[in-house]
């Protein structure tokens, strides 16, 4: 089992989902459709995927800071993430998982977790585990 | 970071949760970026209002915390929405509608509907005191021009901190952040407010997020430092830049020689190919009083030509200041909007494909968010075009 090591931005305890990994950037704002949770993003690597419930693994935000609002809508909706874990935390992610609520660390080596990995993470300690990983293909 | 036991009272809810929230961005912002408290601030400039860039997301978040009480404690002025009476009848009733019910909600909220991305001119902030501005080009101003202090606000944290009265005090609240970090040799001398603009797109880029010293500028105008300020936040992350001659601020810099060649280069890449508009639009950012009066005495007399809508955008205290003027500019057929541009409102919805602007930030944008093709041109060759 291996275990990452990542700093707290917004606390939520500890959980477990599945991953959903990008390599790419996220832009809430035009890249997320608040009504369904599916990224729409022309190009985006995760592009057609639903972020609701999944343990949302991207490197850093980017675009708009009215993307923080897309992320309430998407908790309002009932389609967040369970959690977000992030390279680097920028502004928009960081507001947004304020307003939205969703558990968020950064500072977490993305590049060793894969679509489909089972997480546990501790929103308090900034410990995640990749519980079962899914094989390299 | 040191909270204030008020401050932690409204962390903890005690405030009730629009508070909270709002703390808790300030607070979250502050952390991420080493803010040892909040500081009080002057003015809150809240981006995020047009219904075509916030869609109804936003109206959620705002509806939520106004049923919470949510409050500006601070002079709290807008930035344009996406409608001017001009345009009610152009754009259907559900667009309109979405909008007012964007704008009842800020006023409830206690803003100003200002509706201009130049607050300054109707509220010039004192000299060194802190804000926290949302629009990238009014920060910028701000900044630079008058010397007030603010990071480049998103909307949500403009907003919060509008309602909390204060802002982190990390970045360029630091006056050490405030330094130039790298040298900008203009080697060549712009000759309109376009090449200004094309000059500070040009910096913006390789300045990335260091601070720009801009030497070698001749006696520009607030208007032509304006559309310089706004393209460099266009295609930068900085908040601000310096210039004129202070040698001693720019001692040790990396420097970067700017010549007619990479201005060329970035008008070519901005406004590629030569078109008849059928739109001309002037106001971005919303125009000064000088620029309107410099527009009236170029259209005085004149008709516009058919087949053209000539829009020029300006706020509605700059409206009212220069009556006289925006009476001369409106006799010749052009449209003076408040409340909006042509960015923000839907250019493309009143069948309009090709826009000439002398604002380089508008034809950084015009062609994603509006789906129009751009060519640049001075406010005079703007006119020509139009007119003769």
């Amino acid at each position: 089992m291996k275990i990452l090591k990542g700093r707290v931005i917004v606390s939520g305890g500890r959980l477990q989902g599945e991953a959903l990994v990008s390599r790419m950037p996220i832009s809430f704002l035009g890249g997320v459709d608040p009504a369904t949770g599916v990224i729409i993003e022309k190009g985006h690597d995760l592009n057609g995927k639903c972020v609701k419930d999944k343990i949302l693994c991207f490197p850093h935000g980017h675009g708009s800071t009215v993307g923080s609002y897309v992320m309430y809508a998407l908790a309002k909706n009932g389609l967040a993430p369970r959690a977000i874990l992030n390279e680097k935390a920028d502004p928009v992610v960081v507001v947004g998982a304020v307003l939205a609520e969703i558990p968020m660390m950064d500072k977490i080596k993305i590049e060793e977790i894969r679509t489909g990995d089972i997480l546990e993470i501790d929103c308090e300690e900034g410990i995640v585990k990749i519980l079962e990983s899914k094989p390299c293909i | 970071m040191y909270l204030t036991r008020e401050e932690e009272r409204i962390l903890d809810g005690e405030y009730g949760w629009a508070c909270q929230v709002c703390m808790r961005i300030l607070v979250k912002l502050g952390e991420l970026y080493g803010a040892t408290r909040l500081i009080p601030i002057s003015s809150a400039h809240i981006s995020g209002i047009s219904y075509k860039t916030i869609g109804d997301a936003a109206v959620n978040f705002l509806n939520a915390i106004i049923e919470k009480g949510a409050k500006t404690r601070v002079f709290s002025t807008l930035n344009p929405s996406s409608i001017d009476p001009c345009l009610v009848d152009r754009l259907s009733k559900g667009l309109v509608e979405k909008q007012r019910e964007i704008l009842k909600l800020y006023e409830m909220m206690g803003a100003k509907l200002s509706l201009s991305c130049t607050p300054y001119y109707e509220y010039a902030p004192p000299k060194n005191s802190n804000l926290a501005w949302a629009e990238s080009s009014a920060v910028v101003y701000a900044n630079s021009i008058l010397g007030a202090w603010t990071n480049r606000e998103g909307a949500p944290s403009a907003l919060a901190s509008a309602i909390i009265g204060k802002t982190p005090n990390y970045g360029v609240h630091q006056s050490e952040n405030r330094k130039p970090s790298i040298l900008i040799d203009v080697q060549f001398q712009p000759k309109d407010e376009v090449e200004y603009g094309a000059l500070g797109y040009y910096v913006g880029r390789i300045a990335e997020d260091k601070i720009p010293f801009l030497r070698g500028l001749k006696n520009p105008s607030l208007d032509e430092l304006k559309q310089l300020g706004a393209a460099l936040a266009s295609s930068g992350m900085v908040s601000m830049f310096h210039y004129g001659k202070e040698q001693r601020l720019t001692d040790k810099l990396e420097v970067v020689t700017v010549e007619g060649e990479e201005i060329k280069a970035v008008m070519d890449e901005l406004s590629p190919s030569k078109f008849t508009p059928d739109m001309i639009f002037i106001g971005c950012p919303h125009c000064s009083l000088k620029e309107i009066e410099m527009l009236a005495n170029l259209v005085q007399g004149k008709k516009l030509k058919d087949n053209i809508e000539f829009w020029v955008c300006v706020s509605r205290y700059v409206k009212n200041k220069g009556e006289k003027f925006i009476e001369i500019i409106k006799d010749s057929g052009a449209k003076v909007l408040t409340d909006t541009c042509a960015v923000v409102t839907w250019t493309d919805k009143l069948g309009i494909k090709k826009i000439m602007t002398n604002s380089v930030k508008a034809a950084h944008y015009l062609p994603t968010m509006n789906k129009a093709e751009v060519i640049l041109a001075s406010m005079r060759e703007c006119v020509k075009i139009a007119y003769e």
